[in-house]
């Protein structure tokens, strides 16, 4: 068998007919019967729906019509972001059995550029975790390392890229959880700016933080699936109306005279040594293109953590709120002489996790009278200091490098304390806060317990200049192979 | 112990009104304040947003903001130009995202007066009510225990039609001392919302529910005041229910007072619903609970900015309110204090009247001066106007009579071919034909009988019909002349002008 297919050799194999769109996504349907039952990337997948519109991309160009640019790319689809076919679970038993009368804008948006949905990926409950562990039906497995974490909480679609099983996937972000398990699992992802991407159809957690977006095995793919997904939408009043460059048409060309920042606080010893040795190569990677690298003092980056769970977690007590067993999901069979009051109760008590409930009272908590200006109030404050300082480092450079978590991928259960989980997202976070974009690419390996994992460099750039974070991105893969080498199970057969 | 020398009413009120957008406040599904949607089967104007399934967002509707600066610059509020929307967070089954979205801190408008017509003044007189803040919020849905059709149910039964109307709340200073007050406010800003088009104010819809806050400052004889503990009536959606629980606030209050001397202290502010079939109040919640809403900024709306041009867009469709109007039609058609009120309270009555004006202005032979057709009209629309449009359940608008045919009617009055008594079955008749009223009028034999010889043999007819009447009038009992008078309108089918009879009657008499 051979190796799987990108998104861009995809769709150029099946526009030139060399393959048909039914034969490549075949070959992912193979991939995912033959390894998903170890990795448990996927919570569904749709197989014959999937068939049917690959034999429609075929019938388009079989009759010379444009297929999209798309056209027969399989993709996955975080379990948070809703499809009018299907189940939309949020990895949470409150929704088990929920189906979306509608789909999301992204996907949509997808469908109409010719990708084939292929299946709902696994992520921690409500996109609530940095492992894909926290999901009431099991965790997601490092491709690189089945004992292992793929990170999260879009674990599902990050390994599943990884292990070839499909070569697109949407995910989320709130924190990092889309940068994050790239990295983790060796391929790109990228967090486009709040705004640049509608969020209709994503299941919120913290709505002012959250953005969808894809991952893929090289930048340009995933320039391309940013170009099709992202853009104003009606139904998102946050959507932003700015046009969407085609982030293709320069992507090759090197930025001239290009600054790079590096931020002091993110080569911090804390890191795994392989991480730090990552960013060390990557800045000789691009000073060796003539780039000029500054070291940059970001000196907020530690508070970017408490900022985001206060933030973060009362936006999200608010918005699991619908989530009361009234008009869908969950509900608890009352006893006799129970009342409305049990109703919310235990059919809240019963479908949420551990993980969603400590959020819920921590965001309930933190808008509290008497807690507010405390708690919320200077969290927002804090929220406009860090987006200051990152202005300010902006206006000095082009695009800010460093690791994107601080270490490769960490076994199965091994950060059973909550405040050691949060602290995988010390290096992405910040990004959310701020609304800016950010990119983890394939940047090394680390050696860990006689297992190879990958290692991601993060790039981020000031908020809409995904065209800057692109190119920035492609001089470093174009003089790389990182992105090239896969996991055993990525490998053909 | 001292005895109560006087008490005095204290009434601040909290109003909400849903607006009449075709849409909901952030979706696009339909609007049951809509007149178009008032009858929708239960959850029949529903979609994902309404329903706060998951992965749904809100988006303004602009409409309802517009609706909302409307009312606050009628009541002379200051408009926000910088304001957000903000989440109220509780659990109830009727509010489906768990969340309200209003606005807390930022009201889109706030400071204003609103100024009513006194009701018991018969020269016009008003008085001012406060506005502390108009602000916009969205609906919730209704609970009920009932099937449709009125069936007993086992449970709850959730209808999220109404959830999402746009409604705005309306909060006043404490500036009402009656019950007749309270009244006349909430019915000059039903007008006021009416004229503005921004809601249908239809009292048993629920269009407006009226939440007075009242105490009572009791004076005794050693000169001391006692405010009573504040009392919030919820929901009253009559204006009867208005007058009435406040009526029996005030008295229950002082009875209250009188037997426990308790007095207003932070946290003893009650809760009151209205028995209307008691006539009383009933308590509903003891003490201000301590609800803790948990506000905050909705992060899925963008703030709203209103920028000079759209303020003065908004500000230009801004109608002559009622309270001008009847102003205008006191001064230049010196229509009554009573009239005037009575016309303004609906804007399209009031277009219809000025319309038939109108029309009397086009029959040029007529040259009626504009006062003596104000009040013409006025007095044609509010009696045989109101009475058959009480009869019928239809606005006096709609009854199918036209504006041409009121004046054409108060022509023919006014040129004496009918007295008081055609004109009123014209009008009658006129609700069912396009024809023109003189035309009607002869084809029913309405017009009067001027004809000198047929007036004269009615009443010879009559003098010899009556000769106890007759004896009666020259004994000097004037009132008998009536029954003469009476007996020719019978004999000439009502069509005898009754001036004329009784001149041609006492001429007759007084010869004999």
């Amino acid at each position: 068998m051979h190796e799987p297919l990108g998104v861009l050799d995809t769709v150029e194999s099946v526009a030139n007919r060399r393959v048909s769109a039914v034969e490549v996504t075949g070959e992912c349907l193979r991939r995912i019967e033959a390894h998903d039952r170890t990795l448990s990337c996927f919570r569904e997948t749709y197989p014959d729906r999937v068939v049917d519109a690959a034999r429609r991309i075929d019938r388009l160009i079989a009759s010379g019509e444009d297929p999209g640019p798309l056209a027969g790319v399989a993709c996955a689809i975080k379990d948070n972001i809703v499809t009018d076919f299907g189940r939309t679970t949020c990895g949470s038993r409150f929704l088990a059995d929920f189906r979306s009368p509608f789909s999301a804008t992204a996907v949509r948006r997808l469908t109409a550029a010719g990708a084939l949905i292929i299946g709902k990926t696994n992520c921690d409950e409500f996109a609530m975790g940095s492992s894909t562990e926290h999901c009431a039906f099991g965790c997601t497995r490092n491709p690189w390392d089945l004992d292992r974490v793929p990170g999260g909480s879009s674990g599902g679609s990050a390994a599943a890229v990884a292990a070839g099983l499909c070569p697109a996937a949407l995910g989320s972000e709130t924190g990092g959880s889309i940068r994050q398990p790239a990295a983790l699992c060796g391929t790109v992802g990228v967090k486009p700016s709040y705004g640049r991407v509608s969020r209709f159809g994503l299941v919120a957690f913290g709505s002012s933080l959250d953005q969808i977006g894809p991952f893929a095995g090289c930048v340009r793919s995933t320039a391309l699936l940013l170009r099709v997904i992202a853009g104003a939408d009606a139904r998102d009043s946050t959507s932003t109306p700015l046009e969407v460059p085609d982030y293709l048409a320069a992507i090759d060309e090197p930025i001239p005279d290009l600054r790079i920042g590096v931020p002091r606080q993110y080569l911090s010893d804390e890191n795994h040594p392989a991480v730090n040795e990552a960013v060390r190569r990557a800045i000789e990677v691009f000073t060796g293109l003539g780039a000029e690298v500054l070291e940059i003092d970001l000196p907020l980056t530690a508070y970017g953590i408490a900022t985001y769970y206060i933030i973060a977690t009362a936006e999200a007590s608010s918005n699991l709120a619908r989530f009361d067993g009234v008009r869908y999901g969950r509900r608890a069979s009352l006893a006799e002489g129970e009342g409305l009051y049990d109703l919310y109760a235990r059919s809240r008590s019963e479908g949420f996790g551990a993980e969603v409930k400590r959020r819920i009272m921590l965001g309930t908590y933190v808008l509290s009278a008497g807690y507010y200006d405390a708690y919320y109030n200077r969290a927002l404050k804090v929220r406009r200091l860090i987006k200051q300082e990152l202005d300010a480092a902006f206006a000095r450079c082009h695009a800010l490098i460093g690791p994107t978590a601080p270490t490769p991928a960490f076994a199965i259960g091994e950060k059973a304390d909550p405040l050691s989980m949060y602290l995988c997202d010390l290096y992405t976070i910040n990004a959310n806060i701020a609304g800016i974009c950010g990119i983890s690419i394939p940047a090394g390996f680390a050696q860990v317990d006689g297992r190879t994992l990958p290692v991601g460099l993060q790039i981020q750039c000031k908020a809409f200049d995904e065209a800057t974070m692109f190119r920035v991105a492609r001089m470093f893969e174009k003089s790389t192979d990182y992105h090239t080498k896969r996991p055993e199970m990525g490998k053909g057969g | 112990m001292p005895a109560i020398t006087t008490t005095h009413l204290k009434i601040g009120m909290e109003v909400h009104v849903e607006l009449a957008t075709s849409s909901k406040m952030f979706s696009r599904t339909a609007n049951i304040a809509n007149p178009q949607y008032y009858d929708a089967a239960p959850n029949t104007l529903v979609d994902p947003v309404v329903a706060a399934l998951p992965g749904v967002l809100p988006v303004m509707n602009r409409r309802a903001v517009e609706m909302a600066m409307m009312v606050g610059m009628a009541l002379g509020c200051r408009i926000a130009r910088f304001t957000k929307w903000d989440r109220k967070n509780y659990f109830y089954p009727d509010l489906p995202k768990g969340y309200q979205i209003s606005q807390y801190d930022l009201p889109l408008c706030a400071d204003g007066e609103l100024e009513f017509p006194v009701p018991e003044a018969s020269d016009g007189t008003t008085r001012r009510v406060g506005i502390i803040r108009v602000h916009l919020e969205e609906d919730t849905g209704k609970l009920s225990h009932e099937l449709p059709g009125g069936r007993p149910y086992h449970g709850s039964l959730v209808d999220l039609n109404r959830a999402g109307t746009p409604l705005l709340e309306i909060v006043t200073h404490p500036d009402l001392t009656s019950a007749q007050d309270a009244l006349a406010f909430a019915r000059e800003l039903r007008n006021i919302c009416r004229f503005l088009g921004v809601s249908e104010g239809v009292m048993q819809r629920g269009h407006m529910r009226f939440e007075p806050n009242v105490n009572v400052l009791v004076t005794t004889d050693d000169g001391r005041e006692h405010a009573t503990p504040i009392v919030e009536i919820k929901n009253l959606n009559s204006f009867r229910a208005i007058r009435d629980a406040i009526d029996h606030e005030h008295h229950r209050q002082v009875e209250a007072w009188t037997s426990d001397g308790i007095v207003q202290a932070p946290g003893n502010k009650s809760t009151r619903g209205w028995d209307d079939s008691n006539g009383a109040t009933v308590l509903q919640r003891q003490k201000e609970e301590a609800h803790d809403y948990r506000y905050f900024p909705d992060p899925d709306l963008l703030p709203v900015v209103v920028s000079d041009t759209w303020r003065q867009k908004i500000a230009a469709r801004i109608p002559e309110l009622p309270i001008q109007r009847r102003a205008r039609y006191r001064r230049e058609l010196d229509l009554s204090a009573s009239d005037a009120l009575a016309l303004t309270d609906d804007r399209n009555l009031c277009r219809f009247f000025e319309e038939s004006i109108e029309a009397m202005k086009a029959i040029a032979e007529a040259k009626i001066p504009a006062r003596r057709a104000g009040g013409a009209s006025a007095k044609l629309l509010l009696n045989a106007g109101a009475k058959r449009a009480n009869e019928r359940g239809c606005p006096i608008e709609k009854l199918g009579i036209t504006p041409t045919q009121i004046a054409q009617i108060i022509v023919l009055r006014e040129q004496e071919r009918i007295g008081s008594t055609a004109a009123d079955e014209l009008f009658g008749l006129l609700c069912e034909t396009d024809a023109d009223a003189l035309t009607v009028a002869r084809s029913n034999n309405l017009i009067q009988v001027r004809d000198q010889g047929r007036l004269e043999s009615w009443c010879t007819e009559a003098i010899s019909a009556q000769p106890n009447a007759v004896q009666d009038y020259l004994n000097g009992k004037d009132a008998a002349l009536g029954r003469l008078v009476g007996q020719v309108m019978k004999l000439s089918g009502g069509q005898a002008d009754a001036k004329a009879v009784r001149a041609g009657l006492v001429k007759k008499l007084h010869r004999e």
